[in-house]
């Protein structure tokens, strides 16, 4: 019996449609992995259970149990049955995974195999950021940072449609670059809600059914992807009002904001003090401004850029 | 009294910005910031010491008389303590 070479030999599985689905979302996103990664993914017909008593973390449908005295971190998903187990100090996991955790694959994959790879890209010196970022056409590095439903994504496409080239919309992961911070983008597509949709108006898109929006690639909106932004710019974003408004913060203001978007430099002792010195980084390289973002911008021709001379 | 000898707490992260501190207190999964005096005491009580050790931690640092250098650090030094941040080691 033949087997399909893998293009990532790194990722196996027992269920090869399943490591086929691992490797095309990996290779989609650009990402490059760390060396000595590796993931095995199991699918089993009952998954067990880790026998840990550290404190449980809930990060959206994900159970972490993380840090000191085992060093490695449990996973447990709690939209179906999976659990995970990531070494302390190597880039390599364990994934048991449930058929009713197959059967929803994409989001499966967005949720809990992606804080998997969160935790295994944080040992090569990679921390996840909810952010997006993009670069405005005077070369200038933005990110746009804040909850879901802040606007992210929606101004993300509107900066892609004016020909930005754009990083990520969602998926950010900071690391050092000489002596700048810099962010990685996962390359994946755009997705927005119906509403941000009026307010874009492209045609087109893929329907990305398991989280109700419609996803663009960024070639899709005019613009051109690239993988690492050096941010000059960061916004933290919300929404609200009738017009687009950008307050300056202070410095202390905005490692206080970002820590709420990198929240992984709480859960592993071994790393958190790069991941706060990165941070302080990213805050004091940039101009840092806090944005509620109105209709307005969408009618304006100069959009984020001419707000920020 | 003046012999007990502190330390910051293992699980503290600290990093400065524009003169002002962020410290993490990574089992609480909690931060906040201090002022530059906050920083220096807390990154002096990196090792042990006594609040005399402090005190002249703080006179290092900043032009100011010992009197309100002890009264700062006593205040901050308390704020710890009760905190959990620092705590009393032999």
């Amino acid at each position: 019996m033949l087997h399909r070479m893998s293009a990532i030999p790194s990722v196996t599985s027992n269920d090869s449609a399943l490591e086929a689905a691992v490797v095309d979302w990996l290779l989609a996103s650009r990402m490059v992995l760390p060396p000595d990664f590796r993931i095995r993914l199991s699918v089993v017909d009952a998954v067990g259970s880790w026998e840990d008593n550290r404190e449980v973390f809930l990060q959206g449908d994900v159970a972490i149990q993380a840090g000191d005295p085992a060093g490695w971190v449990h996973l447990n998903w709690r939209t179906a049955p999976a659990r995970a187990r990531i070494e302390a100090q190597q880039p390599e996991a364990l994934v048991e995974v449930s058929r009713e955790a197959v059967a929803k694959l994409d989001y499966f994959l967005r949720s809990f195999v992606l804080v998997t790879l969160i935790f295994i890209w944080k040992r090569a010196g990679h921390y996840h950021v909810h952010a997006a970022s993009a670069i405005d056409s005077r070369g200038r590095g933005w990110m746009l940072i804040g909850a879901s439903c802040s606007g992210k994504s929606t101004t993300t496409a509107l900066l892609a449609s004016r020909g930005w080239q754009v990083s990520t919309d969602d998926i950010a992961f900071l690391t050092s670059r000489e002596d700048r911070a810099a962010v990685v983008g996962f390359r994946s597509p755009i997705a927005l809600r119906p509403g941000g949709m009026e307010l874009i108006g492209p045609a087109g898109g893929t329907q990305l059914e398991s989280r109700l929006k419609t996803g663009y690639w960024p070639e899709e909106l005019g613009a051109t992807w690239v993988q690492t932004v050096e941010p000059d710019i960061l916004v933290f974003t919300a929404l609200g009002g009738e017009r687009t408004m950008l307050t300056p913060m202070a410095a202390a203001d905005v490692l206080a904001e970002l820590l709420q978007w990198s929240l992984w430099v709480m859960f592993e002792p071994m790393a958190a003090q790069e991941h706060l010195d990165l941070l302080a980084r990213l805050a004091r390289q940039a101009r840092c401004y806090r944005a509620t973002l109105a209709p307005d911008l969408f009618a304006a021709p100069g959009a984020l850029e001419d707000f920020l001379p | 009294m003046r012999d007990r000898r502190y330390l910051r707490h293992a699980d503290l992260r600290l990093t400065d910005l524009e003169g002002e501190g962020v410290v993490l207190h990574l089992r609480s999964r909690r931060y906040f910031s201090v002022n530059a005096t906050g920083l220096t005491i807390l990154e002096a009580l990196k090792q042990p010491r006594t609040f005399d050790e402090l005190v002249a931690a703080v006179l290092g640092e900043y032009d100011v008389s010992t009197d309100v250098a002890s009264e700062t650090t006593r205040a901050f030094l308390d704020h710890c303590l009760a905190t959990a941040v620092v705590e009393e080691v032999p």
